[in-house]
């Protein structure tokens, strides 16, 4: 059944239209007025729907997930051992790692006894997912802040070591560094840790299942931090 | 010799002053608009983005010139020319100031003072739509003619509400010659209002008023181009600067009718109660009668815009019914009334 079509009776002082048209013009009149005067404030976010983008920025969330990090511990040194587990998870397969001993000599730069040759993250496939950054056994790759990531050359969208390190930097330059994020629960997860054998199946079939309570073991002191 | 060359002067003047009108409107549009619906606007060219037409400018006059391939080209291109060239050519007859005496020679602020300018500018406000006509046949596009067909009809309708309206204007101050009726509306009127035209044609003063936004296709009248159904309506097919003359001539439009509202309604150059004439020297008043002018056109001008991002645009049938239902018997009327009274009073 279709709704019974009710026709709107109009007043006479609707059907003239004029008086209407300036109780109208009243209202955007107060509109005009309120945003002139806050266009001549000095402040940068006056009208309160608009941002002016470069000189004026919304806050972004705390966990936002932008340009990735390599971290520095806090003796300076490269947390990044080169295990590869990032490029493992990583859905858009744009992780390339390789792996090395830390050559004699420079062993006050890396933290562990193997690091990453290179690091290069492709961001012109990376979807910011951020598993690479749950994953990581040593919470040494995190999304940052960063997010003008536009480039007029697609050869600087190849992210490598040293744009890692230079994002890392800026960000702990500019206090925006923030806690490893927590990690994610795993349904059934609290479960299976009280029996042995599962959990021993896992460590034998391969690093993945072994390594997340173990990056959830790093990751917990440091939240508490 | 001299007088042709004052005259010469005076249509370079005018027709430079209208242009940077129609340039400043493009601008004090979009910002105005931008005010009304909380945003900001175009702000980044220049102090307060006033830069922003000259950017636009460059950016229409650089574009590629595209003429549609089934398009009538020579008709493709007088389209706009047919367009902007009576918006133009109004200011002809429009008084935009009382006088001004240089070395003993007196110099009057309008290019031509003729004695039937009424008839003239009624001629041109109806030649703008053969360039709207013209440009939606030969775009040879749908909506073009649509936007073409649109805006003949509605011109046909208001042309007699906005004739009728101009009539008892002309009943009321017995001439035709714009400089006489503006000259008549010094003074005041019942001894307490401005001797102005709307405190003695208030009704036919709204009419003229609802008229002019439809001649000049502005909303809520804005069918020929109406976005939302008919794409763009007549200039659909055009770009580059053919669109930029189009757009240019309907501030050109605004601009005429304005400086009509003025001439006719709101006393022209006068200020209320207070005779220029009387306490400045024969230069500074002539000055100051032209900025009193465009002071009031500016108010008219603003109108237009304040207007275009208040109301929304009327459905077809109401536009016409409006018209032929609402505008012309009242016009009829205020045209009856006017008569009477001047005929009891004399």
């Amino acid at each position: 059944m279709a709704k019974p079509v009710v026709e709107k009776r109009y007043k006479l002082s609707e059907q003239v239209y004029l008086w209407e048209l300036i109780k109208g013009m009243g209202l955007t009149w107060k509109h005009f007025i309120f945003n002139v005067k806050a266009s001549f404030r000095p402040e940068p976010h006056t009208i309160p729907t608009c941002w002016q983008y470069p000189e004026d920025r919304r806050p972004i969330a705390p966990n936002f997930r932008g340009a990735h990090m390599l971290m520095l511990d806090e003796e300076g040194r490269e947390k990044c051992v080169g295990c590869g587990m990032c490029a493992k998870i990583c859905p858009a397969n744009c992780i390339t790692v390789e792996n090395a001993k830390v050559p004699e000599g420079e062993e006050g730069k890396y933290a562990g006894k193997t690091y990453s040759k290179t690091f290069t993250i492709d961001w012109l496939r990376c979807i910011f997912c951020g598993f690479c950054e749950e994953n990581c056994p040593k919470g040494a790759l995190m999304l940052g802040p960063e997010y003008e990531l536009a480039r007029y050359i697609p050869e600087e969208c190849m992210a490598d070591k040293s744009m890692l390190l230079a994002n890392f930097h800026k960000a702990k330059q500019e206090g925006k560094l923030r806690p490893p994020r927590e990690p994610v629960p795993v349904v059934g997860a609290a479960a299976k840790s009280g029996e042995e054998k599962p959990a021993a199946s896992a460590d034998e079939k391969g690093e993945k299942p072994a390594a997340k309570p173990k990056a959830a073991v790093k990751a917990k002191p440091k939240a508490a931090k | 010799m001299n007088d042709l060359i004052i005259t010469l002067i005076k249509v370079v003047f005018i027709w430079v002053w209208v242009l940077l009108i129609a340039v400043v409107m493009t601008w004090v549009e979009r910002r105005g608009a931008a005010m009304i619906q909380d945003r900001p606007g175009p702000n980044r060219a220049g102090p307060f983005g006033l830069l922003q037409p000259l950017a636009d400018g460059i950016k229409l006059f650089t574009k590629e010139d595209i003429i549609p391939a089934k398009a009538k080209k020579l008709l493709f291109i007088l389209g706009p020319i047919l367009f902007s060239l009576p918006a133009f050519s109004a200011y002809a007859v429009v008084p935009f100031g009382d006088k001004i005496v240089l070395g003993g020679k007196e110099i009057i602020l309008q290019v031509a003072d003729v004695n039937v300018g009424f008839l003239y500018i009624v001629a041109l406000g109806s030649m703008a739509v053969y360039g709207i006509v013209v440009g939606g046949w030969a775009s040879n596009n749908k909506y073009s003619i649509l936007g073409g067909l649109r805006a003949t009809a509605q011109l046909i309708s208001y042309e007699v509400p906005w004739g009728l309206a101009l009539l008892a204007i002309v009943l009321v101050y017995g001439t035709f010659s714009l400089r006489e009726i503006s000259l008549a509306q010094q003074g005041t009127f019942l001894g307490i209002l401005p001797n102005w035209g709307v405190f003695k044609q208030p009704l036919g003063f709204i009419l003229f008023i609802v008229a002019a936004y439809a001649e000049a296709n502005r909303v809520p009248f804005d069918l020929p181009e109406a976005e939302s159904e008919i794409v763009s309506g007549y200039h659909t097919e055009y770009g580059s600067m053919r669109l930029g003359l189009y757009l240019f001539g309907e501030y050109v439009n605004l601009c005429t009718l304005s400086a009509l509202m003025v001439t006719f309604f709101f006393g022209a150059w006068h200020l209320p109660y207070i005779d220029m004439a009387s306490f400045l020297g024969p230069i500074s008043y002539g000055i100051a009668s032209f900025l009193v002018f465009f002071l009031k056109v500016s108010f008219f001008l603003w109108l237009f815009v304040w207007v275009r991002w208040t109301v929304p645009r009327f459905r077809y049938d109401q536009v016409m019914g409006l018209g032929w239902k609402a505008l012309i018997p009242l016009g009829l009327l205020n045209l009856f009334l006017t008569a009477l009274a001047i005929q009891l009073t004399i």
